[in-house]
């Protein structure tokens, strides 16, 4: 062969690198982030990258060198499982999205599709890029007829997991590809925006105000915390746990320092919140979580877990957030997609019930909780992994049914069980005793008055052996200790072996 | 048999006649309403409905006692089957105490007959009335399916409409929130906890209408349709259904509107206007006058009019065929893509291809943008956004689109899913005015402005019109796809 055919390439290949773009590495370590490349590196398993298109964008005639025309792209391995990844690269025409490029990223989204490999993406990147001409006339187009970057990531829903890390700036396209994902995760540096139309300029926000809202699913630090938390994620979809604690990305299965504790988290008093993390803490497999959508819905906790090394999902409610655990519609909502998320990729469910019901009052009315309620109640309707229920308190209202779905259901919970702690009914007793003792509480002096009225007359109320009858009345299957209940549920998890349908059961609700 | 027991029960049925309970009556019109019964004969065609459940138990001496809290029956409406319920909100307090509605949604589902159920109350009954009693009724899960789960169960599967007039709280409120469509009459309410838990839970003494009146659900989203009364409610839901032929086919021309069961040709737009009169290059106009020259007279039916208000999203017939609308609003916010807009977008798609019915979207829209913090709305994508993209692509229903002018970011993408890939639009027509080659943040490689022609604007209805006839109706699926999102 032609030497000069070869060391063209070769030639070419070597100028993509970190090592010959010295520009490329200044501004990354000015930003404080790591290069596209070294994203990627980091992300995948040593020696498995098969990179994609390195040579797109390479100069020609023109001259005109982009270095893998901004995106590096390839398969790869994680946790020894095959990933698809792509990197924007925002040094080179500031990570913008050219036709070139996105027809890359096309190719991974159809081999994603094709093979059922998850998809992760580094986003970092300002949209459509300006200066890209139109690829045809642009009167009549026909389709092409492919997936595309937004087309591909929707039928990727609740096929394949799809994690997008956000380490920089995501404008328009950008931003969309990485909201499109199941998962997202954003640095400190990260920012989501978008062009406006009319001036041109720049309107972005932290990703830390978009998390607020629902868009982004994990925050952390910086580039090498996303790329922790990347892997862990991708960890709970590998079917051999070990797989994972090779790699380093998930600890061998061991008892959580945190279980001694379960025995003691009901405080005393009824009434006194606490923190439903120190219960997963000490259900779950030691250091074994990975907790989503921490930045808003408070009062609901989605938590992916291992559980003996089976990788479970958590959904919880949380008694010292504000609203004391109950569900309003961003709840309901944050829910719903969890139950979406574990359902499609067939992770087992287990809920931790502990809720005065759904959220009463004219704020809560008007942000829509008559619709918003039946969002998690139809997901949880719609399912079939298994779920695993255990109330530990309260649950109110429909509040049992929004964590574990109808107990007469045709989709019922495959175990419900409860603490010796646990109550219910239609309203809380402190609810019922307001009723009852309303004039007396509305004569008191003072707010503490008409409190210490409600609270006695709540405890005369209060069924002192509800956890027996619960058990005796057949309400729950069986009504159990803390310390058991890691292995009740591990029992039942391990017993029914985590497989994926051969086809798509449904998308996973955005928002 | 003796005579004296078939009168027996024949006089306990008579008892919960309208005519025999002059008390309850006087205490329903004192609310300006209709009696449950009056409800169900002013709903089904007239002579074709069946009750079910009248009898609930015969007491310790024999006597047989009637049902109370509501009636259910099985009927027609132009002539498909129907399940209709409706509480009484003087007996009981509406209250569902048993499984009767609960056996008719099994039934229901069975079947795929339509529901339409007047859901007024207070939530269910804190005890069953008749304990010690023999039942006839039947209670707990005697199907398939239960009441709340049976509403996740049929959603997507069969049309379900709940008229809220009067208060609706608690469960009633719940039954609401899972229905499909939700038509309310006003100073209606509708409420997860009513006034005396509101009290008991936050100690704010508020009425039902201040707490979860349907005038604010119907500016929020909560309801899909506020009328004046309880006729007009039934109308409406009359009407809503003479649209979804495709799954519960009429036996008869359904009425209420459009030109169901006229051949092709035979329907007139509902205005002769040329649309490119209506239409300014630049600037606001409203795009109502547009659909009235695409869709047949009388034909426009528009759901969360209040709501979201940049956005139309209306059923509708052109030439006949029943189609799902969506349009941008420009008066409103320049037809801006907010995340309510966006959500409005994406349930209504949902809603369409559940049901089978094609979509056609009218786009002029600037693009997307959110708020944040309670902020003035910016230039922005949320996920909300891309749920109405995931929408369009987990679509099977075709979707015709025509851009009028801009279909600027996101915007269009929003409207009518991604030009490319496998779900693509099956007619995709623009007019002269239209955006040409503009770039942004999206449009250089998703090739936005791809059109399969340019026409005239007075040439649109005709040619979508005869697209809707060549696409035709889909054979109805024998599953159902998914349940329609209830926001």
């Amino acid at each position: 062969m032609d030497e000069q055919l070869v060391s063209q390439i070769v030639e070419a290949r070597a100028a993509t690198l970190d090592a010959r773009r010295p520009a490329a590495l200044a501004s990354a370590r000015a930003a404080g982030t790591m290069t596209a490349r070294e994203r990627v590196d980091a992300l995948v398993d040593p020696g498995s990258f098969v990179e994609f298109g390195q040579l797109a964008g390479a100069a020609t005639e023109s001259g005109d060198d982009l270095a893998a025309d901004g995106l590096v792209a390839g398969a790869g391995r994680v946790c020894g499982q095959p990933v698809v990844v792509a990197a924007h690269d925002p040094t080179v025409r500031g990570g913008t999205q050219s036709d070139r490029n996105q027809r890359k990223l096309a190719r991974l989204m159809w081999l994603a599709n094709a093979r059922r490999w998850p998809f992760v993406c580094f986003v970092d990147g300002d949209g459509a890029r300006p200066a890209d001409p139109l690829p045809a006339p642009p009167i009549v187009i026909y389709p092409r007829g492919r997936w595309d970057a937004y087309d591909g990531l929707a039928e990727l829903s609740g096929w394949a997991p799809t994690v997008a890390i956000v380490g920089g700036r995501a404008l328009d396209g950008n931003a969309a590809l990485a909201q499109l994902c199941d998962c997202v995760i954003a640095t400190g540096a990260a920012s989501f925006g978008s062009r406006d139309h009319a001036s041109g300029a720049v309107v972005e926000r932290p990703a830390a105000d978009y998390g607020k809202g629902g868009h982004v699913d994990v925050v952390v630090e910086d580039d090498a915390a996303a790329v922790a938390a990347a892997r862990r994620y991708l960890a709970y979809w590998v079917d051999d746990p070990d797989a994972a604690t090779a790699a380093g990305d998930l600890p061998a299965p061991s008892l959580s320092p945190a279980h001694d504790a379960l025995a003691d988290v009901i405080p005393e008093n009824r009434r006194r919140p606490y923190d439903m993390r120190k219960v997963i803490a000490g259900f779950a497999d030691a250091d074994s979580l990975l907790e989503l959508g921490a930045g808003w819905a408070r009062s609901m906790l989605t938590v992916l877990a291992r559980l003996d090394g089976c990788a479970v999902g958590i959904l919880a409610n949380q008694p010292s957030s504000p609203m004391a655990g109950a569900i309003d519609a961003e709840a309901a909502d944050k829910a719903a997609r969890f139950v979406d998320l574990c359902d499609a990729y067939e992770l087992p469910i287990v809920s931790f019930v502990d809720n005065p019901g759904y959220m009463v009052g004219p704020d809560a009315e008007r942000n829509g909780i008559a619709r918003h309620h039946a969002r998690p109640l139809s997901a949880l309707h719609h399912r079939t992994v298994p779920l695993y229920s255990v109330q530990l308190r309260k649950a109110y209202g429909l509040g049992p049914y929004a964590m574990s779905g109808f107990g007469g259901s045709r989709v019922m919970p495959d175990l419900r069980l409860a603490w010796p702690s646990v109550e219910s009914g239609g309203m809380s007793l402190e609810g019922a005793a307001y009723l009852v003792k309303r004039k007396e509480i509305q004569a008191a002096a003072t707010p503490e008055e008409a409190r210490a009225i409600r609270d006695a007359y709540a405890e005369t109320m209060r069924d002192q052996a509800s956890g027996l009858r619960a058990a005796s009345s057949f309400s729950f299957d069986d009504v159990i200790l803390p310390s058991e209940t890691r292995s009740r549920i591990s029992a039942l998890v391990s017993a029914v072996p985590r497989v994926l349908p051969v086809a798509k059961k449904h998308p996973i609700r955005l928002r | 048999m003796d005579i004296s027991k078939v009168e027996a029960l024949t006089a306990a049925k008579a008892s919960q006649a309208d005519a025999n309970r002059p008390d309850a009556v006087a205490r329903v019109r004192s609310g300006g309403r209709m009696t449950a019964r009056e409800r169900i004969a002013a709903l089904l065609d007239p002579g074709s409905e069946v009750e079910f459940g009248s009898i609930a138990a015969q007491s310790a001496d024999g006597e047989w006692v009637a049902e109370a809290g509501g009636v259910d029956f099985v009927g027609t409406i132009d002539g498909r089957t129907v399940v209709a319920s409706s509480t009484d909100y003087t007996d009981h307090g509406g209250g569902y105490g048993a499984g009767r509605l609960a056996r008719l949604m099994s039934v229901a589902m069975d079947q795929r007959w339509p529901i339409v159920f007047f859901v007024d109350g207070g939530g269910s009954r804190a005890r069953h009335p008749r304990v010690g009693m023999g039942h006839i009724e039947t209670s707990g899960a005697v199907g398939p399916i239960t009441l709340f789960d049976g509403m996740a169960e049929l959603s997507g599967w069969v049309p379900t409409v709940a008229i809220v007039s009067g208060p609706a709280f608690a469960g009633h409120a719940s039954l609401a929130g899972f229905s499909d469509v939700v038509i309310t009459t006003g100073g209606s309410s509708i409420g997860m906890g009513g006034p005396p838990m509101v009290e008991a839970a936050l100690g704010k003494r508020l009425s039902a209408t201040e707490l979860a009146g349907v005038e604010m659900h119907n500016e929020t989203g909560g309801i899909d349709l506020l009328v004046g009364d309880e006729l007009e409610a039934i109308a409406a839901a009359r009407r809503y259904l003479s649209y979804l032929d495709t799954v519960a086919p009429a036996r008869t021309p359904a009425g209420g509107g459009g030109a169901a069961g006229q051949p092709p040709g035979a329907a007139r737009p509902g205005s002769v206007a040329d649309p490119a009169d209506l239409v300014p290059d630049d600037g606001a106009f409203d795009v109502r006058p547009v659909l009235d020259t695409l869709v047949d007279a009388g034909s426009l039916f528009e759901l969360r009019p209040a709501f979201a208000r940049s956005l139309i999203t209306a059923f509708a017939r052109i030439d006949g065929h029943p189609v799902g609308l969506i349009a941008n609003q420009p008066t409103v916010d320049d037809g801006a893509l907010d995340e309510n807009a966006a959500t409005k977008v994406a349930r209504f798609v949902e809603l369409c291809d559940s049901y089978e019915l094609a979509v056609v979207a009218v786009v002029d829209t600037p693009g997307c943008v959110a708020s944040f913090d309670g902020g003035e709305p910016e230039t922005a994508v949320t996920r909300w956004h891309l749920r109405a993209i995931t929408a369009h692509h987990h679509r099977s229903v075709p979707l015709c689109s025509v851009q009028l002018r801009r279909g600027r970011g996101l915007g269009h993408a929003v409207m009518a899913g991604m030009p490319n890939g496998r779900t693509i639009p099956a007619l995709t027509l623009a007019w002269p005015g239209v955006e040409i080659g503009r770039a942004d943040g999206f449009s250089v490689v998703h090739n936005h402005n791809s059109f399969d022609d340019v026409i005239a604007p007075a040439q649109t209805r005709e040619r979508i019109a005869r697209m809707l006839g060549y696409l035709g109706r889909r054979p109805t699926l024998t599953t159902k796809k998914r349940p329609v999102d209830t926001w």
